[in-house]
């Protein structure tokens, strides 16, 4: 469960998020929209320790991220915009890293890095150096180290960026499959499409704030209304 | 010429503008930075005044034999520069992502070279020239010398001698690019690093310091008199002997004589630099895809080197024995991988002992048989402090862009559920074991060398580790406010503003350790001529006054360190 309340960050003069709340439920998969700039990569750094709120707080599973930050960190699995990665290190060596950080025990780790080498196809380059990857590359191995400590709560930041069609494919039948397991999944994207097939809820985010929120489920479906909404919202 | 001053405004602009934000913290910074370059070229200046008088005055060693002296200094400054350059032209010219976006544009190669050499030059060497024109304003000031004097020489002497060695560097850095395509980067920077070390030996040996003092003392009072004749045929095509030629004759009032050595500089300069530009026409862009070339196959080879105790995922029981934590035994595996495979770490790491093997060398045949209390007591703060310059250089490499290193992929380590203290005390023990070695070894090596007693040789030492923590802490607390997760060249990152700061900060702190030891050690030195048995007492309080100092600093830079860490990722 992720829960914000009232949370704000400013960057000298500039808000960038302005007191926004939000309660997203366990196996929930929200989908945060907005345009360039309207604050999602702030909001989601708050939520994952990267940045200070300037004023509210963010809870993860009902730990202040900021209080008491590592049972907070421990429980969920983070996916920024840009999937850095150590250029000297292979991706297996990367995971095994990742793993280490969250205290995992060898036997345990060993059997998860197999395992998400498979889910996410990575084995023909997991034993190159990341100097050679591509962007597509690059962003499998994230999501690799993101899933590896199995977490509950799965915050992504532009998941898709630079995949193709397949493994676009296979990120979001992970995905999926994952939530529908009890996984919460927080996604920040610029795919309207992806967000109409994937989350249960949305909102969309304008100069910090948030400025609608909608649902979808049996009952009221986007059906490719979302993009209409969208640019309406945000002119 | 339109497109070249664009980018070249664009460059100052952004300068401009990240030097005079206005927010508080660029303030202090920029403060602080007046305040450490300020100090440090104020005790620059005085030192090399105080050294001049002392030279002249007291020990009467004469104008010639004063300005070879300064130019085998100036030989010294000139192999830095031109090496500084070297190491920091590979950075920008051909690993920069900016010279990769320049490269997509219309605009000539030619002027991309020229725009980043400039770049490079005026950020690799402006220490440097700080520390150049505060010697020159100390040496300057003895000889009651007018203001035009010291305005011509820094922008028409000592500016073209700097360009000059970095114009060399760059031209030989095209070279050896071109060269590394044929025969390998590790087989090159093998001879690379030789040749250096030769030319080095060979100037020294041609010059022969020792025969030129003897030969020059012969004709003690006159020793003023020009001893041209004595100088070695080669030695007079070197810029370090036109500027000190041009010095020379200028402090006498000969003009006429000191005006050529500026023209030959200047010429040798602008010379340089067509030069260069013509060859970067042809050949920087050509080195520029060998360099990528180059990168492109160092990654695709796998590593044939392998340590099974530092795998990821292997099974090691040495490491159940050493820590409970897998947090720090992957940090650990990280940073080692990390820095053995960057070849720009390693390879720094080994002239670095090499550097050190000479320094134990050189002082090793030293024969120093002092008797006077007051120089026993110099000659052994020298050395130490000779052994300080070389920890902080250390420092200053390998631990100011420790926190720098985390990058962009620092997002890893700030959203798992490692605790940033943990990861700070990490790399401060880390690096704090690397400069006790250092230091230790530094100490006990130079110290046995000068013929120092076993009591003073426990003090050099417990003075030593408190340097080390020092030194460390600074480094890694002053890296960690400074740091720079975008810039993946640690060599960039340690010749930083920032890094330069703190390296001053480094040299403000050793000076107060000479400064705290100097008349306790006098007395000690002196208690021998009185057969006084105290002596030693004399020492106790100063060390732990030292080591309290230390830990001052290394309190507060941890602290500094420990907030900056914590800062917005």
């Amino acid at each position: 469960m992720i829960e914000l309340r009232n949370v704000t960050k400013k960057f000298g003069s500039l808000t960038a998020v302005d007191n926004i709340s939000l309660k997203i439920e366990a196996g929930q998969f929200f989908g945060f929209l907005g345009p360039n700039g309207a604050g999602k990569t702030t909001t989601i750094k708050m939520m994952t320790g990267l940045y200070k709120p300037t004023a509210g707080e963010c809870l993860i599973n009902g730990h202040n991220i900021h209080v008491n930050s590592l049972p907070a960190k421990r429980s969920f699995g983070y996916v920024p915009d840009q999937p850095y990665l150590y250029e000297k290190l292979t991706g297996r060596e990367f995971l095994y890293f990742v793993g280490g950080l969250f205290d995992m025990s060898s036997q345990v780790l060993k059997k998860k890095v197999e395992e998400l080498i498979d889910v996410f196809e990575v084995g023909s380059f997991v034993d190159k150096r990341a100097e050679e990857y591509s962007q597509g590359m690059r962003q499998r191995i994230v999501l690799s180290a993101a899933m590896l400590h199995d977490p509950n709560v799965l915050i992504i930041d532009e998941p898709l960026v630079g995949l193709d069609p397949r493994s676009a494919r296979l990120v979001k039948d992970t995905l999926k499959r994952k939530t529908r397991e009890g996984l919460t999944i927080f996604m920040s994207t610029h795919l309207l499409e992806i967000v109409e097939e994937l989350c249960d809820r949305i909102a969309i985010i304008k100069s910090g704030r948030i400025i609608r929120e909608e649902v979808q489920n049996e009952e009221r479906k986007f059906n490719g209304q979302l993009e209409t909404m969208f640019l309406e919202l945000t002119k | 010429m339109r497109e070249l001053l664009l980018v070249l405004n664009l460059k100052s602009a952004s300068i401009l503008k990240s030097l005079f934000r206005q927010d508080s913290q660029s303030l202090f910074k920029m403060l602080a930075s007046v305040l450490v370059f300020g100090g440090f070229a104020l005790g620059m200046f005085f030192l090399a005044r105080g050294v001049t008088t002392y030279l002249l005055q007291t020990a009467h060693i004469g104008l010639f034999l004063f300005h070879r002296f300064l130019s085998m200094l100036l030989y010294v400054f000139f192999i830095t520069v031109n090496v500084g350059n070297i190491i920091v032209c590979y950075a920008t010219l051909y690993r920069s992502q900016e010279v990769g976006f320049l490269m997509s544009l219309p605009i000539s190669h030619a002027k991309i070279f020229l725009i980043k050499f400039v770049d490079n030059f005026f950020y690799s060497s402006s220490t440097l020239a700080l520390i150049g024109f505060a010697i020159l304003l100390g040496y300057g000031s003895y000889f009651h010398l007018p203001w035009y004097f010291y305005f011509f020489s820094v922008f028409f002497v000592f500016l073209p001698f700097m360009l000059i060695a970095g114009v060399i560097a760059v031209v030989t850095l095209m070279g050896l690019i071109s060269v590394a395509s044929r025969i390998g980067i590790r087989w090159l920077l093998g001879i690379v690093a030789t040749g250096y070390v030769s030319v080095i030996y060979l100037y020294f040996k041609t010059t022969n310091p020792v025969q030129l003092v003897g030969e020059v003392m012969k004709h003690y009072p006159d020793v003023n008199t020009y001893f041209g004749y004595l100088d070695p045929p080669l030695v007079q095509y070197l810029p370090n002997h036109w500027v000190t030629e041009f010095l020379y004759w200028s402090v006498n009032g000969n003009f006429e004589r000191a005006i050529p050595y500026f023209f030959l500089l200047f010429l040798t300069m602008a010379g340089l630099v067509v030069t260069a530009g013509l060859l970067a026409r042809k050949y920087y862009y050509r080195t520029w895809l060998a360099s990528s070339d180059l990168q492109a196959m160092r990654g695709s080879k796998s590593s044939s080197f392998h340590l099974t105790v530092l795998e990821f995922g292997a099974e090691s029981s040495i490491w159940k024995k050493l820590t409970r934590s897998p947090q720090t035994e992957v940090l650990f595996k990280r940073d080692f991988w990390m820095f053995f495979r960057d070849p720009s770490q390693w390879l720094h790491l080994v002239l670095m002992a090499l550097l050190i093997v000479i320094f134990l060398v050189s002082v090793g045949t030293l024969e120093l048989h002092l008797i006077q209390p007051f120089m026993r007591a110099v000659s052994f703060l020298v050395v130490f402090l000779f052994n300080g310059f070389l920890i902080a250089s250390i420092a200053l490499r390998f631990v100011f862009p420790a926190v720098s290193l985390e990058s962009d992929c620092f997002w890893a380590v700030r959203s798992s559920p490692l605790e940033l203290r943990k990861l700070y005390f990490h790399k401060l023990r880390f690096a704090f074991a690397l400069t006790c070695i250092v230091a230790e070894v530094l100490v006990l090596g130079s110290m046995t060398f000068v013929g120092n007693d076993g009591f003073l040789l426990g003090i050099a030492a417990v003075c030593g580790i408190c340097v080390a923590l020092a030194l460390t802490s600074l480094h890694l607390g002053a890296g960690s406010y400074f740091a720079m997760f975008k810039e993946k060249n640690p060599i960039r990152v340690a010749s930083s503003h920032g890094a330069s700061l703190t390296f001053l900060g480094s040299m403000v702190y050793l000076s107060g350790v000479v400064l705290i030891l100097i008349v306790p050690l006098h007395e000690y030195f002196e208690s021998f001529v009185f057969s006084d048995d105290s002596a030693r007492s004399w020492l106790y309080l100063p060390v732990a006054v030292v080591a309290l100092f230390s830990l001052l600093i290394s309190v507060t830079s941890t602290s500094v360190g420990l907030n900056a860490i914590k800062r917005d990722f």
